[in-house]
């Protein structure tokens, strides 16, 4: 765009200055013309000037003459006389200027008057001047009426030749100034048209400049709302997920909860990951984690409204599959996005851990004098499918054991999740060892490392004291029966197959862990 | 008999490769079984399993049925996770999955 204007520009000045070549060109010519033809003028005058006192000059001589041949009184012979000594150097001067003017035929014309001139003088006028006797007896005068009528012929010859130069120069010099105003005219035009392209071209050249900004304007606007929108929506996602890290874990003499929350490193991945932990009515302690597929505040608000459905599910359900399946009808319902979760009760009189998983990573167990393992788990995420099951698993465990929950970053890092879980396994045996007093954020560092997270990465734990004598026996099942009975509710179903009527599941031997 | 089509993925399925994996798990209308050939994938985010999940909705509406075949232990582990062994039979060659599939189509 910039060359194409450049080389316009420039085509432009050149056509300019040809255009104001050619105008002094033709100012020049045109004065010249006009200068010649003043001369012109003012020669030819000059010429006419001297062909008319060559004129006088012989109407003198002649005059003279004839008075004396008439009257025989010499006195006539005086202008004669003058006459006849001034007409060569007239017609000296007239031949002159005749030539100088370049009119050669009329030259030739004056040199038959000269001819003529003298032929009369010699033959009329001077045989009739120096005649000693009467000269009006003399019969010359008839020779002398044909000769003088021949000068005067040529003298009114001499005058139209001039004249007709001086008209056919006067014609000349019109046509030139003509041709000079057309040229005047077409530079006009030429100029007018120059001109009116340069505009356009510069109309054009500011229409696009003005396109560009306005189009650049637009693209900054909207990167900037853009990015407003994405800071207002992180900026909304972040305090959500804020909320939920500051809910405090329970405080109780036979439990001990530590948790870690880390969001991805990388801004545009704020999760839906959250967990909970809360001491329910009955000394029943709920436990919770999840993670909502996807990211912002879809995520965000999903997550919140699983979490909540999963403590009012808690408040209403005495065990965890049912806690899931209730959650489960309400998100399909909702259609919201899917989520994945663990859910489950502690029990710190029976060492008992009941728990159910849906779509979500196994928890893993730490048990004193054990390498820690991972505890099953299976069953589809929440909100997949109505009506789900969810598998109830028991967990018979003892003082001092730990039960390990976390989402999916906490594994799949790598992209290989046999390789976090055993990451996660030694991470977890470390913190054992170790006795760690924050094991979530033990295992959080062991496997990170201060890398970078790409996914958020949540981690629960909730670890049964090793002195019982602290700890208020009440068995889960007990727990459950005071509390449905006070809600009047009707026990719900116990272990339930999620695998029921199905009649085909092959998960393959080789490839199960 | 109508025809049983074979969808294949390979590869790590995560959040970029939501359009291909879109367009991949669709349904013609006419299939008579769908074999979804996972054999050669190792990862699947949870995005990819949502997809599979409302592809087995689809399918189920048609009463098409669909079997999942998968090679890797980690892939394997992921499926488990997800629970999509109660959505889905899973096998771990394509010969089990057809013969299941046909059994499927005849019934």
């Amino acid at each position: 765009m910039l060359h194409r204007s450049k080389s316009t520009f420039l085509g432009v000045a050149l056509t300019l200055a040809l255009v104001l070549v050619l105008l002094i060109g033709g100012g020049f010519s045109v004065r010249s013309l006009i200068t010649r033809a003043f001369d012109d003028t003012s020669d030819i005058r000059h010429a006419l000037g001297l062909a008319r006192q060559v004129l006088v000059a012989q109407l003198d001589e002649e005059t003279g003459v004839r008075g004396y041949a008439a009257t025989g009184n010499r006195v006539f012979l005086a202008p004669y006389e003058v006459a006849r000594r001034r007409f060569p150097t007239l017609m000296r001067a007239l031949q002159r200027q005749l030539t100088a003017i370049g009119a050669n035929d009329a030259r030739t014309i004056a040199e038959d008057m000269d001819a003529t001139n003298g032929r009369w003088v010699r033959e009329v006028a001077e045989p009739v001047a120096n005649a000693t006797e009467d000269p009006r007896k003399l019969g010359v005068q008839l020779a002398g009426k044909a000769l003088v009528d021949h000068f005067r012929a040529d003298s009114d010859r001499i005058n139209s030749v001039v004249v007709a130069q001086q008209q056919a120069g006067q014609t000349a010099i019109r046509s030139a100034i003509d041709r000079i105003n057309i040229l005047i005219a077409s530079a006009a035009i030429v100029i007018a048209a120059i001109g009116g392209i340069f505009l356009e071209v510069q109309r054009r050249a500011d229409l696009r400049i003005e396109r560009e900004r306005v189009e650049a304007e637009i693209k900054r606007r909207e990167a900037e709302s853009l990015r407003s929108a994405y800071d207002a929506e992180k900026r909304i996602a972040d305090s959500l997920q804020e909320a939920i890290a500051q809910r405090p874990l329970p405080t109780l003499p036979t439990l001990r909860f530590s948790a870690t929350y880390v969001p991805a490193t990388e801004e545009t991945k704020v999760g839906g990951d959250w967990y909970d932990a809360l001491e329910l009515p009955n000394n029943r302690v709920l436990f919770a984690i999840g993670d909502v597929t996807g990211h912002g505040i879809e995520a965000a608000v999903t997550m919140n409204r699983a979490r909540q459905a999963l403590i009012s599910s808690a408040l209403l359900e005495g065990d965890p599959a049912a806690v899931l399946g209730r959650v489960n009808d309400e998100m399909y319902r909702q259609n919201a996005p899917l989520v994945t979760a663990v859910a489950g009760f502690a029990d710190a009189g029976t060492y008992e851990f009941v728990y159910s998983t849906a779509g979500h990573p196994p928890p893993l167990l730490i048990e004193p004098g054990r390498r820690p393992r991972l505890l099953e788990c299976g069953s589809l995420p929440l909100g997949a499918l109505g009506g789900s099951r969810y598998q109830l698993h028991r967990i018979q465990s003892v003082p001092g054991a730990t039960l390990v929950l976390y989402t999916d970053g906490a594994v799949e890092h790598s992209r290989n999740v046999i390789e976090g879980e055993e990451l996660l396994i030694d991470a977890a045996a470390g913190a054992a060892e170790a006795h760690a007093e924050d094991t979530a954020s033990f295992i959080h560092k062991t496997i990170f490392d201060g890398r970078a997270v790409g996914d958020d990465v949540a981690i629960l734990t909730i670890s049964f004291a090793t002195d019982i004598a602290t700890g208020v026996r009440i068995s889960a099942d007990d727990a459950q029966s005071a509390f449905v009975g006070r809600l009047g509710r009707s026990v719900p179903p116990g272990l339930r197959s999620a695998r029921q009527g199905r009649r085909h599941v092959v998960l393959p031997a080789r490839l199960a862990s | 008999m109508s025809a049983i089509s074979v969808i294949r993925l390979t590869g790590e399925l995560e959040i970029s490769r939501k359009d291909e994996i879109r367009r991949a798990l669709h349904l013609v209308g006419s299939e008579g079984g769908i074999l979804v050939d996972f054999f050669d994938v190792t990862y699947a985010d949870s995005t990819t399993l949502a997809e599979l999940l409302r592809f087995r909705r689809e399918a189920d509406a048609q009463g098409i049925p669909v079997a999942i075949v998968i090679g890797s232990r980690q892939f394997a582990r992921l499926i488990q996770y997800a629970g999509l062994s109660d959505a889905f039979p899973v096998f771990d060659n394509r010969a089990a999955a057809l013969t299941f599939l046909a059994a499927e189509a005849k019934a």
